[in-house]
């Protein structure tokens, strides 16, 4: 597909990306509603992006800007280093998967893979082959001349993918492809879309409000939140490093304690919380004595006191547990009424040792500590 | 469908009864349907039926299984009243009629569906079908004065010396058709819309998103997920226009002309032969014929709706 040339000077200065895609400041407003504000994102060749946040916080709405479903306000899109902010959507060869899958019911498996390539001039035999392809490729070969009444929900979604990869993007958008599948599916299509995204070495740029998948799949994870990027990171720097208060709520399975610095010396930061004092390890973040921050805890890191070493540690009270495979998720209440959860790997047997409403000392070390600023910073 | 087997519905027995479902409180919810088709509908059709076997002796009917009137009916079929040239005609009209008025409500149902805001939609269609509210007669006499030879638009024409002789409309089968045409486009328009709306318009972003332009999202994936619609309107408009007669009466002037020569609709021939003769089982006889070409349009309409899909 030829793409016009590019004429606004973003695209002019970095000729030869090595990005796949670029997103400069873009905005969308709706009236006085903002939907997207002041995004700025890259995509490297090959990579796997995904997006994450609650309905609602924009996401599915920047992935519509980038098929060009949607128009911005302000920014530019550039795909491979050429600015296709003006271009229809049907000159992008940006193609989606749909949450829906969005399969035409009137064709058959075969149609629908091949409708990009029938849409403009190609030879029948290569219609044919790069059907064929695609359909090794997903597993789809004995499903060709089904109808799509007749398919699973698993296979509409690879037929889904298949007829997106059939033009060749350089980008596969994915919005939300796993809501539709039942669990045990979601896991194995996980693994199957990571293994087809190394194969292609395409990127894909997969939105979700399911931080399993983001993790399980991604190389960068992207937190949105009310139109805005909290957060751009790999998983793990996502998961034990939350830049802001919202990150650290909304990924993973943080404790968060409201308190004030109180001291402050070359390796620890003391902070007065309601439940006692926590000390946190002194990092590159300047702090101040008198500061509000809040404290974030993984649940996996902590412990119950008997078992780990006591560097900070809690007291609260044992209101429920939950078992999931070799997990334990204890649910605990501090006795200012703060709900804490605490994830161990422990056998049930184990688990069971500890009764409901027991007071426990909930124990951790210093430098599972992670220290975020007030959360009227992070505030709109 | 060779895949089918393993797809086939559980076997009916397996389905248990709820207690709430009781068969006396169904049969009390499905009485008044029954009873208004089968003493409306059925018992009606049934009798037109039966009598279309009976005979006439010295002005009495004579019940019975006979099929003298349709012996007599196919005799005459191309001699003496020409039926055949009538069903002709009738199909001819029809069909054309139909497919006109599909043509024009198609564009009209799309605009509503796509172009109107849909808090405005509701009023589009009210607005649309309120021809449906005026007598049908009424508008038929109006396009009438309008359309004759002294008619506003055959004047409007000739002080603008576009034509020196005017036009004949009226009284022809075109007159029949602006008459029919007028008279389906309202239920036409809604029954289209409501295919257009029942789109999944995800179908229609992702045909885009593929890389279709407007014209191929129109042709390619719109058109072929709103035919059954467009066929279950045109069997409607197909049945409608193939049992009217005051449009070819009115407008057509009885024995209109067409490509076919000036022959009149089968339907006002069995309405002629109900007023002008006492042979009443005849005159069932023909209708029923009238009512199996109705049903085998249906029939048609339903089997290409439904194939391929």
């Amino acid at each position: 597909m030829v793409l016009s040339q590019p004429h606004t000077q973003l695209s002019e200065t970095n000729p030869a990306s090595s990005h796949d895609l670029e997103l400069v400041d873009i905005c969308k407003y709706y009236g006085p509603l903002m939907v997207l504000d002041q995004i700025n994102l890259n995509v490297k060749a090959g990579e796997f992006v995904a997006i994450m946040g609650p309905s609602g916080c924009g996401k599915t709405t920047l992935l519509r800007v980038i098929a060009g479903l949607e128009g911005v306000s302000q920014g530019h899109v550039l795909l491979r280093g050429q600015d296709i902010t003006g271009l229809p959507v049907n000159k992008r060869n940006t193609p989606l998967v749909w949450q829906s899958f969005a399969l035409f019911p009137h064709l058959n498996v075969r149609q629908n893979i091949a409708f990009g390539l029938t849409l403009t001039r190609h030879i029948k035999a290569e219609v044919q082959q790069r059907v064929q392809e695609a359909a090794v490729m997903l597993n789809l070969e004995p499903l060709l001349d089904r109808r799509i009444s007749q398919l699973s929900g698993g296979q509409k979604q690879r037929v889904a993918i298949a007829r997106a990869l059939v033009t060749k993007p350089n980008i596969l958008l994915l919005d939300e492809p796993m809501s539709a599948l039942d669990p045990h599916l979601r896991i194995r299509m996980q693994g199957e879309l990571k293994r087809l995204q190394q194969a292609l070495s395409i990127s894909f740029f997969y939105v979700t409000h399911n931080q399993n998948e983001a993790f399980s799949m991604a190389d960068k994870v992207v937190v949105m939140n009310q139109g805005r990027i909290e957060q751009i990171g790999t998983p793990s720097d996502i998961y034990n490093a939350p830049a802001t208060h919202f990150v650290a709520e909304f990924v993973g399975n943080n404790n968060l304690f409201e308190g004030e610095v109180v001291e402050i010396n070359n390796q620890t930061i003391q902070i007065r919380c309601a439940q006692g004092l926590i000390q946190a390890p002194y990092r590159d973040r300047p702090h101040q004595i008198g500061e509000r921050v809040t404290v974030v805890v993984p649940a996996d890191r902590m412990v119950i006191a008997s078992t780990g070493p006591i560097e900070n540690s809690i007291q609260a009270t044992l209101r429920a547990r939950e078992f999931i495979g070799s997990q334990v998720i204890y649910y605990l209440e501090t006795s200012t009424g703060q709900e804490i959860k605490l994830i161990q790997q422990q056998s049930l047997n184990e688990s069971l040792n500890v009764p409901i409403n027991a007071d426990l000392q909930l124990s951790w070390k210093v430098e599972s500590t992670i220290l975020l600023g007030e959360r009227s910073v992070d505030a709109p | 469908m060779a895949n089918s087997i393993p797809l086939s519905k559980p076997s009916s027995n397996l389905q248990t009864k709820t207690p709430n479902e009781s068969s006396l409180l169904r049969w009390i919810c499905l009485a008044p349907a029954v009873i208004y088709d089968s003493l409306l509908f059925l018992l009606p059709l049934i009798f037109l039926i039966w009598i279309g076997f009976w005979t006439v002796d010295n002005y009495r009917l004579v019940p019975g299984f006979s099929l003298s009137n349709y012996i007599d009916i196919f005799q005459q079929f191309f001699s003496k009243s020409r039926y055949a040239y009538a069903i002709l005609q009738s199909l001819w009209v029809s069909s054309t009629a139909t497919f006109l008025t599909v043509l024009f409500c198609y564009p009209f149902a799309m605009a509503i569906a796509f172009v109107v805001p849909v808090r405005l939609q509701r009023l589009a269609i009210l607005l649309a079908i309120a021809p449906f509210w005026s007598s049908y007669i009424l508008r038929l006499y109006a396009w009438q004065t309008l359309l004759n030879k002294e008619g506003l638009i055959n004047s409007f024409l000739q002080t603008l010396h576009l034509i020196n002789q005017p036009i004949e409309i009226v009284f022809t089968q075109i007159g029949t058709r602006i008459g029919l045409i007028h008279y389906l486009a309202p239920i036409m328009i809604l029954i289209l819309y409501l295919a257009l709306q029942n789109v999944d318009r995800s179908l229609l972003s992702a045909a885009q998103n593929l890389g279709a332009t407007r014209w191929q999202v129109f042709w390619r994936v719109l058109l072929p997920l709103t035919r059954p619609g467009i066929v279950y309107a045109a069997v409607f408009g197909m049945i409608i226009s193939l049992g009217d007669v005051l449009s070819g009466i009115i407008l057509g002037g009885g024995t209109g002309k067409s490509i076919f020569g000036s022959l009149p609709l089968f339907a006002s021939m069995i309405l002629n032969e109900y007023a002008a003769s006492t042979n009443l089982p005849r005159t069932s006889a023909l209708a029923t014929i009238l009512i199996v070409i109705m049903v085998l349009i249906l029939f048609a309409g339903t089997k290409f709706s439904q194939s391929n899909q």
